[in-house]
């Protein structure tokens, strides 16, 4: 139903960019009985840079994994580009949508290049495993995140901070215009964290990826993200620009934090000073 | 801007991987991906030569060659292809399917300590066995039954239901590693306990037979066990070798696995499926030899230096190890041993230099 819509408006259509690349329909998601989210709508433009923000187990991460096909809604839709999802096929899917896990897991002895080398499978075959594209895609890849020099060096030898540069150089490898990351800075120290979003960021503005990130640190999500999505106990909150979504009464509410709200003298984007916890 | 610099001149480093393109055909390898093999596949060629040329009479092993290939006098051809040739084969066969299981098996589960064993294939099978020898001649209607499947089908009927029992279980809308590791314990357990049960049950010859098809051997072994083996290899061998491509996608996890287009629930049973069939047809020739399916991927993974167990070297290696094991078997000892028995003897000391030696954690 939502399906047909979807196609006939954009076929007959005048070009209105931007188009919605990823949408959520009244989507509830559940693990076995225990329902995490519940009734999220959700529409994610073309070039847009959103970041999803909530406290602790608010189901951010579960919506990241639904929005990419890792998770089957139990009712609702996820549309791909006005398609539903779920009847795309996975190596479709795995065309136009690249995904990275929280804590993605390398095989002992893997090379930077072998890991990046695997983001072209979804574009191979049994016989066409190397093709001089997939070559050119790596090497490109690799150059980008600054991880040419490192190619030949096994992942689990790498830094926190190198490692997901190599899974991001991967990510990029696969030449997927929808980019969807779980918290691509956990457990990194502060400057590896801005490093990383440096260079999410530079995947946005330059090479015009569509980018989903779920994000702990609030600060860190304003400056970089274009648009925010705030949620709380499996429910979407609040979503817009950094300056629309953290405001002192959004913190109250979904993070029970008393907090200052002050542009950030950088780069002018809201940052949160926190006062203290507000108990309920 | 960037702050990955401090680390890099420290990091260890390993060879490129080399582009090889033919018309529409492309792949990469790594010189010693290709190197190693042909070096094991020549020292398990010398092992066969080795082993058909030592017994009651004794060939030289350059005469073995050269009947191999045509040349040799009538005796020498005689004691080469009929009363050598098949035991050897059979060694070779259940070493190439054995290694194949054992590195699909340890892939798919991210796990060095998972092996057939572990999966229950050889629980099932020595029930299967074990059942025919000690009940076949008790002339009830179930010894009837059993004693007209054989063994060898026996093994194989009890390995495969057990293994997809231990799958079964472990299956929720995927399976995960560990979960299957976990409850292939505990039915191989049970399986050893209705395999005790069996054999204090029976008659003491037949326990001493059961005992030595527990044990795994060569001995009597002929072209009526290699014929079976050589054709389920020849549907197994290229399905295992067609999985490589996605066993290099499935080690990164379910998720990343799914994110990179790869159905994952149904690679992982075809790999399932695969493995299982490998281990059961080897058990079901030559009974239940321990430690080729565990210790061989691990040895190959660290003469390759990949990031999983090579499918080609392991099987060769499986093969080699089988191979030599028999050739101490038969000739190091004042009587013919059970192959099993060397295996174990053989493989361990080897694997545990590799461990002490080199910088590699013991995980996969």
């Amino acid at each position: 139903m939502t399906v047909t819509e979807h196609r006939t408006s954009s076929a007959t259509g005048v070009q209105q960019p931007p188009s919605v690349r990823l949408a959520a329909e009244g989507v509830r998601l559940a693990y076995g009985d225990k329902v995490v989210v519940d009734d999220l709508d959700l529409q994610l433009l073309d070039g847009s840079f959103t970041a999803i923000v909530g406290p602790n187990g608010c189901g951010k991460s579960t919506v990241l994994k639904a929005l990419g096909r890792l998770l089957r809604p139990t009712s609702g839709t996820v549309l791909l580009d006005g398609r539903a999802i779920g009847a795309t096929s996975t190596r479709d899917v795995a065309k136009v949508l690249g995904l990275l896990p929280q804590t993605p897991l390398a095989p002992e002895g893997l090379t930077v290049a072998d890991l990046v080398a695997r983001g072209r499978h979804p574009h191979q075959s049994w016989l066409r495993q190397w093709s001089s594209d997939d070559e050119a895609v790596v090497a490109e890849a690799l150059s980008w995140t600054d991880m040419a020099d490192l190619a030949d060096s096994p992942v689990d030898a790498l830094s926190g901070g190198q490692r997901q540069r190599a899974w991001i150089s991967m990510a990029l490898a696969q030449g997927t215009d929808l980019l969807l990351l779980d918290e691509p800075t956990t457990y990194l120290d502060l400057a590896h964290q801005v490093d990383v979003l440096e260079l999410v960021g530079r995947l946005h503005a330059e090479k015009g990826r569509t980018v989903v990130v779920v994000l702990h640190d609030l600060n860190l999500a304003a400056r970089y993200a274009k648009r925010l999505v705030a949620m709380k106990d499996g429910v979407l909150v609040a979503s817009g620009t950094p300056e629309e979504v953290l405001t002192e009464q959004l913190l109250a509410d979904v993070f029970e934090l008393e907090a200052r709200v002050v542009p950030d003298p950088v780069t002018g984007t809201p940052m949160v000073v926190p006062v203290r916890r507000l108990r309920g | 801007m960037s702050t990955t610099a401090p680390t890099r001149a420290t990091t260890p480093r390993s060879r490129p991987r080399r582009p090889l393109r033919i018309g529409p055909v492309s792949t990469t390898y790594r010189l010693r991906d290709v190197l190693v093999p042909i070096a094991v596949l020549l020292v398990l060629v010398l092992a066969a030569a080795a082993g058909l040329g030592r017994g009651d009479y004794p060939i030289s092993v350059l005469d073995v060659l050269g009947t191999l290939v045509g040349l040799g006098d009538e005796t020498q051809r005689l004691i080469v292809f009929e009363l050598r040739a098949p035991r050897i084969a059979v060694a070779v066969l259940v070493g190439v399917a054995l290694g194949l299981s054992g590195a699909l098996i340890q892939t798919f589960a991210r796990n060095p300590l998972a092996s057939p064993d572990i999966l229950g294939v050889t629980g099932g099978a020595a029930i299967g066995a074990v059942s025919v020898i000690v009940l076949g001649g008790t002339g009830t209607t179930a010894a009837g039954l059993l004693g007209g499947i054989g063994v060898p089908a026996a093994a194989l009927l009890g390995g495969m239901v057990v293994a997809f029992l231990v799958f079964g279980l472990a299956w929720r809308s995927g399976v995960d590693g560990y979960r299957l590791v976990l409850i292939g314990i505990a039915l191989s357990a049970m399986a050893h306990a209705i395999v005790n049960y069996l054999l204090t049950r029976s008659a003491i010859w037949d326990a001493a037979a059961a005992n030595v098809w527990i044990t795994g051997s060569l001995n009597g072994r002929g072209w009526e066990q290699a014929l079976p083996l050589a054709l389920a290899l020849l549907v197994l061998l290229p399905a295992a070798l067609a999985l490589s491509r996605v066993l290099g996608v499935l080690q990164f996890g379910d998720e990343t696995a799914r994110a990179l287009g790869v159905r994952v629930a149904l690679a992982q049973g075809i790999v399932v499926v695969v493995a299982v069939c490998l281990a059961a047809f080897a058990v079901s020739a030559a009974g239940p030899i321990q430690f080729v399916a565990l210790v061989v991927p691990q040895i190959a993974v660290r003469l390759t230096g990949g990031s999983r167990p090579p499918l080609v070297t392991s099987a060769l290696l499986g093969a080699l190890l089988l191979v030599s094991s028999d050739l101490v078997a038969r000739t190091a000892l004042p009587e013919s041993f059970p192959v099993g028995v060397i295996t174990a003897i053989v493989g361990a000391p080897y694997l545990l230099w590799l461990l002490v030696r080199g910088r590699r954690r013991s995980t996969l």
